[in-house]
């Protein structure tokens, strides 16, 4: 309640302040449709409109920023949320070809009722370092750390990551790119164990944060003890990319990644999975498994940018047992195969942006309630307010 | 504990972003002369341009038709936002500005590469261009509705 009180003050403060003093400032507003809000068996229509702002400032070779966002959901307002970020970021040159890049940034997320269990305050750090190579190829790196602290304290995790990535340019036009990511996600506390421990004469446990009465020598005397363990899940992925210039308006790509989980598993074993939260038991940590996917870019008459996607996916969820429709488990690990086509398009005018969006997802799960399919769209505006001076 | 510390880290920040800081003009974005070129890229660096600020991202692009050279000013983010090669194609669209008389020197408002446009700056010249936002996106930390 208390931490509500803080944000709201923030989000006052930086609504209500002069944006004047920032260098640039936006308001965006977007409204989506979906007939499958939770993304399940049980398909279910929605719409959810979200108004949001953006500013920045740049101080020498830092940047501020903060933006906040607030979501709403017709048929289910007890979902809605705010989203809070702020952050700083610096690029520092090593020389002509060579940089690195520093970001430390905080969020916090704050859902109404029914899903107030999942608030939470993150803190990021990123670090990044790009050169080129050569005016060809281009090595790059990056290192981020996040720690996330939620209402319902189970779901409170640490997680590192690192990625080395290496393309070359070749005259064709052709991109080659590969990659290597290594991930940890460790959940903090996802067991809790309560026992109530019979204790006798002046002795007491010492482990633990006991609620009883230590005191009264010679007589029984009991204590609950609270007792936490943590589990982590290691990660490792392969990716590769192709991408084909031809000419300036058109663009083609294809990918390919494979990811293994080289250690622990995921600790819950079953989160329902819900359109627009985040489940702390299905990130890219959570799963084992592939994913192929194919993008065209190219840019229309008035300069309309159109992106059109494809995506396959199959992933495995250690940790994670699939059940019948009647919550009976069957023994075996959950594997679900998605198909998802996007559709994209984006018109920038002098002070705003408009973009209108679509995507059809099938997902196929050996576990029937994630076996679902869904359409998605989505139709938003970005105005644009410079303020500072243009350089 | 570490509750504390993240919201503080948070209001921190917040309260920061929205100071004000004073800002020099150096050479600025002439609407009056911009130009549309289309070229191949020659070389790529990253050196100041501004006082005070990060150093931004060069391009040197030729121009197909007169094989004149361009300094294309991009901004510093894209540096790491996008990935420029030596012999890609650029289409650009900016102002033209001349220090010392000789060099061409464009800063950017438009870049169009492989069915791709990047908008840097809108028609007046103010730039679009954000700080830490682009490297968010990249890290992936939107909603989960797409996983």
């Amino acid at each position: 309640m208390k931490m509500r009180k803080y944000f709201t003050y923030i989000a006052l403060a930086l609504i209500l302040s002069p944006p004047l003093l920032a260098d640039s400032f936006s308001l965006s507003f977007s409204q989506n449709m979906t007939n499958n809000l939770f993304q399940n068996r049980y398909a279910e229509k929605d719409q959810l409109s979200t108004i949001g702002y953006y500013l920045d400032k740049s101080l020498n070779k830092f940047s501020l920023y903060a933006e906040g966002s607030y979501s709403h959901l017709f048929e289910n307002p007890s979902l809605s949320y705010y989203v809070q970020d702020a952050g700083m970021d610096f690029i520092h040159p090593l020389n002509e070809k060579s940089a690195f890049y520093f970001s430390l940034a905080g969020r916090g997320t704050f859902y109404r009722s029914d899903y107030s269990d999942f608030n939470y305050l993150s803190a990021n750090f990123f670090a990044a370092f790009k050169s080129y190579l050569s005016q060809t190829s281009i090595f790059k790196s990056n290192y981020s750390f996040e720690y996330k602290n939620y209402k319902d304290s189970v779901y409170d995790f640490l997680s590192n990551a690192l990625m080395l990535s290496f393309d070359k340019y070749f005259q064709t036009k052709t991109t080659l790119k590969g990659e290597i990511d290594w991930g940890y996600k460790h959940f903090l506390h996802p067991y809790i164990y309560e026992e109530e421990v019979v204790i006798n004469g002046p002795r007491y446990y010492m482990g633990g944060r006991g609620k009883g009465n230590p005191s009264g020598q010679g007589q029984y005397q009991y204590q609950t003890l609270t007792q936490t363990e943590g589990q982590g899940i290691q990660v490792i992925s392969l990716s590769a990319l192709i991408a084909q210039g031809l000419g300036n308006s058109v663009g083609l790509s294809f990918s390919g990644m494979r990811q293994w989980v080289i250690s622990g598993q995921n600790p819950f074993a079953f989160i329902e999975e819900f359109y627009a939260v985040e489940n702390p038991s299905y990130d890219r940590f959570s799963w084992d498994g592939f994913q192929l996917g194919s993008q065209l870019s190219f840019l229309l008459p008035w300069n309309i940018q159109m992106k059109l996607g494809y995506t396959v996916s199959e992933k495995e969820f250690p940790g994670i047992e699939s059940l019948d429709l009647e919550g009976n488990l069957l023994g075996i690990m959950r594997k679900d195969k998605r198909n998802q086509i996007e559709l994209r398009t984006e018109k920038n005018f002098s002070r705003f942006s408009v973009i209108l969006s679509y995507s059809y997802m099938s997902n196929s799960s050996n576990d029937l309630y994630f076996d679902w399919n869904g359409h998605f769209l989505s139709l938003g505006i970005e105005w644009n307010m410079p303020l500072g001076v243009g350089q | 504990m570490m509750k504390r510390a993240v919201l503080t880290l948070l209001l921190i920040l917040s309260l920061i972003s929205i100071s004000s800081f004073g800002q020099k003009i150096q050479h600025f974005y002439n609407v009056d002369k911009e130009i549309t070129v289309e070229g191949m890229i020659q070389e790529i660096i990253m050196e100041p341009r501004y006082k005070d600020t990060a150093p931004f991202l060069v391009v040197l692009l030729e121009e197909k038709k007169t094989q004149k050279l361009y300094q294309v000013e991009i901004s510093p983010v894209w540096f790491f936002d996008h990935d420029f090669h030596k012999g890609e194609n650029l289409k650009v669209k900016g102002s033209l500005y001349s220090p010392d008389g000789k060099s061409l020197n464009i800063i950017a408002r438009e870049v169009q590469s492989r069915g791709e446009t990047l908008f840097l700056r809108d028609k007046h010249g103010f730039p679009n261009w954000r700080g830490g936002k682009g490297q968010m996106k990249r890290r992936g930390k939107g909603k989960g509705k797409f996983y």
